[in-house]
């Protein structure tokens, strides 16, 4: 009987099967694993501003919206977030942002959030003006409220032009707040869509339709030189501004320098699908505990056993050993 | 059928389910040493043997098949069962005007006073945790409408929502318009349930008459309970009061005449006025009282995980192996033992 016992110890096959079984045994008791995930609190502040309507990114061959775009890694970023993260809401228009909801907890209410992204619409701005510098300030202040760090998706074109060019003052402490500030649109400028009171699209901004120069304070140093000068009937010069203002780029120069005002990080916005990756790198995670199931790693070996046994079996043939003499 | 089965049953990797092709090896290679015998008639073939043997292989495919499946994730989903209850479908339609900041004093708040939106948002917070069973959505409107979130069941984010109400608002009220928005956001609703909107503001503005006729036509297409929580400021007119003749006009009373307004959609429209926090506490008590229809709503049984019981079938068919594979004996004996064997079934393999 021992020596019978002995022989069954002397083949693989016992041993595999034991292996086989032990792992089982231990995918059973196996305990949860409390693993540590980065979850984040952010706000996502989205510019619904005219030149948002900008159609200069293409997908699957149609040209679409800087808005749907900006939609879609909203969506996708939304996605990608691990449960317990929570995700924000407002949009940018005029010159402040406005907070449609606080952070909630982005698993539980995956499909209310995704709803909301995908309702906004530029006809929710409730003036043309795009004061960028103004309404990354004001998102800024609602962040540091919260608190959440900071995920502005815009695409810097402020109308009317900054005077002088020169970022008004930001009055926050700049790095407070950590964020993202995501240029949306492509670097070649494109006209802007036009729409009439109803919603339609009737054309594109010509040249006088938007204000080509901010009038607004002191009169820039080289005005002087400017034709038709005169310091208190034109002190702008006496002739219309020109520019380039009806067409509208993500002015990267200029956010990149907003971004350094206030201390965020930058990102321009290519791949919709890509957003999650720079907002990972430029936002605070903190760690929250979730409960992973790793039982699948010891049935694994289990099954690798099996299979180990039975396709050896089949592989060493099926000739019957010697006989017995 | 598959349909009912794929609706209730799920994989989290179901690639993976490829790996059930696995299971045919037991029934090609054996865990047993296979083993010559001078002839077949030292083992007849007999129907105890033949049974084991099957057993033993279909033991071996089940153990195979049940870890796969739990490594594949299988779960029943979650399941949604629809019961009866009351409560409503309900749409938040919130003035987000700057006048909602001030206090009912119609000052900017200060000391006890608590501003219009700091009070409408703490009501509000309480309103919906006591309704649980509703589903409900919001808008939110000033100088244009916003749709801030579709009909939901989950009720953290319409508290978040809720919460954003006290940041400083805008500058106009687009009453007409924000009602269109909420009126749409039902479009999709197709339950049987009641349907109401509650429109908090403090004042109104006069409705675009090509606006108020798309309003005519939504309420008919979609009939829903209006409520209008009014709060109204000190000094600010009444809307339930006629005023003098003379001032009658929508110009310099547009509250009351979104009043009448709202009366003549001929669909059922309450309109409680709110002069103080405490007012405002009662109407939300009387809604809260009314909307009490039956209403079917989902409760939801959470998703069960059922690895580890695959597991355990595989662990179960596994020990049947291995005691099995422990009771195999060689034909080769000592020669010491030369007592006859007892017949090792296993051994048939063979044959």
């Amino acid at each position: 009987m021992r020596r019978a016992r002995l022989d069954v110890l002397r083949d693989w096959r016992f041993w595999l099967l034991a292996i086989a079984g032990l792992s089982l045994v231990v995918a059973l008791v196996m305990p949860r694993l409390t693993l540590t995930r980065q979850a984040r609190d952010l706000l996502l502040v989205i510019d619904v501003t005219g030149s948002m309507n900008v159609r200069d990114y293409i997908e699957g061959g149609e040209p679409v919206s800087r808005l749907a775009t900006a939609k879609r890694a909203a969506r996708a970023l939304l996605a990608e977030l691990p449960c317990q993260s929570r995700l924000g809401l407002a949009i940018f228009t005029e010159r402040r942002s406005f907070l449609l909801f606080e952070p909630a907890e982005v698993c539980e209410n995956f499909a209310a959030m995704d709803g909301a992204i995908d309702t906004i619409d530029w006809r929710m701005a409730w003036e043309g003006d795009s004061y960028v510098a103004r309404g990354l300030h004001s998102a800024l202040a609602i962040a540091d409220s919260l608190p959440a760090d900071l995920v502005f998706l815009t695409d810097g074109q402020e109308a009317p032009p900054l005077a002088g060019g020169e970022l008004p003052a930001y009055e926050g402490e700049p790095g407070k707040v950590t964020g993202l500030l995501v240029g949306v649109g492509a670097a070649e400028p494109s006209p802007i869509p036009k729409y009439n009171e109803d919603g339609r699209e009737i054309g594109f901004y010509a040249e006088q339709d938007v204000p080509q120069e901010n009038r607004s304070g002191p009169p820039p140093a080289d005005a002087p030189s400017r034709a038709g000068w005169n310091p208190r009937n034109a002190p702008w010069g006496g002739e219309p501004a020109t520019g380039t203002e009806h067409l509208s780029a993500m002015r990267e120069e200029a956010l990149r320098r907003l971004a350094a005002q206030t201390g965020l990080g930058f990102a321009a916005l290519r791949d919709p699908a890509a957003l999650s990756a720079a907002v990972e790198a430029d936002t605070r995670a903190h760690p929250v505990e979730v409960r992973v199931d790793i039982s699948g790693i010891p049935a694994g070996l289990a099954l690798l056993a099996l299979t180990a046994l039975f396709g050896l079996g089949a592989l060493t043939g099926r000739r019957p050993e010697r006989l017995p003499a | 059928m598959w349909r009912r089965m794929t609706a209730d049953w799920g994989f989290d990797h179901p690639l993976l389910l490829a790996l059930l092709l696995l299971a045919i090896l037991p029934f090609i290679a054996s865990a047993f040493v296979r083993r010559g015998i001078p002839t077949l008639g030292l083992a007849p073939a007999d129907g105890v043997s033949r049974a084991v043997s099957l057993g033993l292989r279909l033991a071996g495919a089940l153990a195979i098949l049940a870890i796969v499946l739990g490594l594949a994730g299988l779960h029943r989903r979650e399941q949604v069962i629809a019961r009866q209850g009351t409560g409503a479908h309900l749409v938040l339609l919130l003035d987000r005007s700057s006048s909602m900041d001030n206090s009912f004093a119609d000052r900017a708040p200060s000391g006890d006073q608590e501003a219009k939106s700091v009070v409408a948002k703490r009501l509000l917070d309480d309103f919906v945790a006591r309704r649980a069973r509703d589903r409900i959505g919001v808008a939110a409107f000033s100088t244009s409408p916003m749709p801030v979130l579709p009909l939901t069941d989950h009720h953290e984010v319409v508290r978040a929502a809720i919460a954003a109400i006290d940041r400083p608002g805008l500058a106009f009220t687009d009453v007409g318009r924000g009602l269109a928005l909420a009126l749409s956001s039902f479009a999709e609703d197709t339950d049987e349930a009641s349907r109401a909107i509650l429109l908090v503001s403090d004042g109104a503005a006069l409705i675009d008459r090509r606006v108020q006729e798309t309003l005519r036509d939504a309420v008919a297409r979609t009939p829903v309970h209006l409520y209008w929580l009014f709060l109204r400021s000190r000094g600010a007119k009444g809307i339930f009061e006629a005023p003098p003749p003379g001032e009658n006009t929508p110009q310099a009373n547009p509250e009351r005449h979104l009043h009448l307004f709202f009366q003549s959609l001929g669909v059922p429209y309450r309109a409680f006025e709110a002069t103080s926090p405490q007012a405002v506490e009662q109407a939300i008590a009387e809604i809260d009282r009314q909307e009490t229809r039956p209403i079917t709503y989902v409760e939801r049984v959470p998703r069960r995980d059922l690895a580890r019981l695959a597991f355990a079938v595989a662990a179960a068919a596994l020990a049947l192996l291995l005691l099995a594979k422990l009771a195999e004996r060689s034909l080769v004996r000592p020669a010491s033992a030369t007592a006859a064997a007892g017949r090792e079934p296993v051994l048939r393999r063979a044959a």
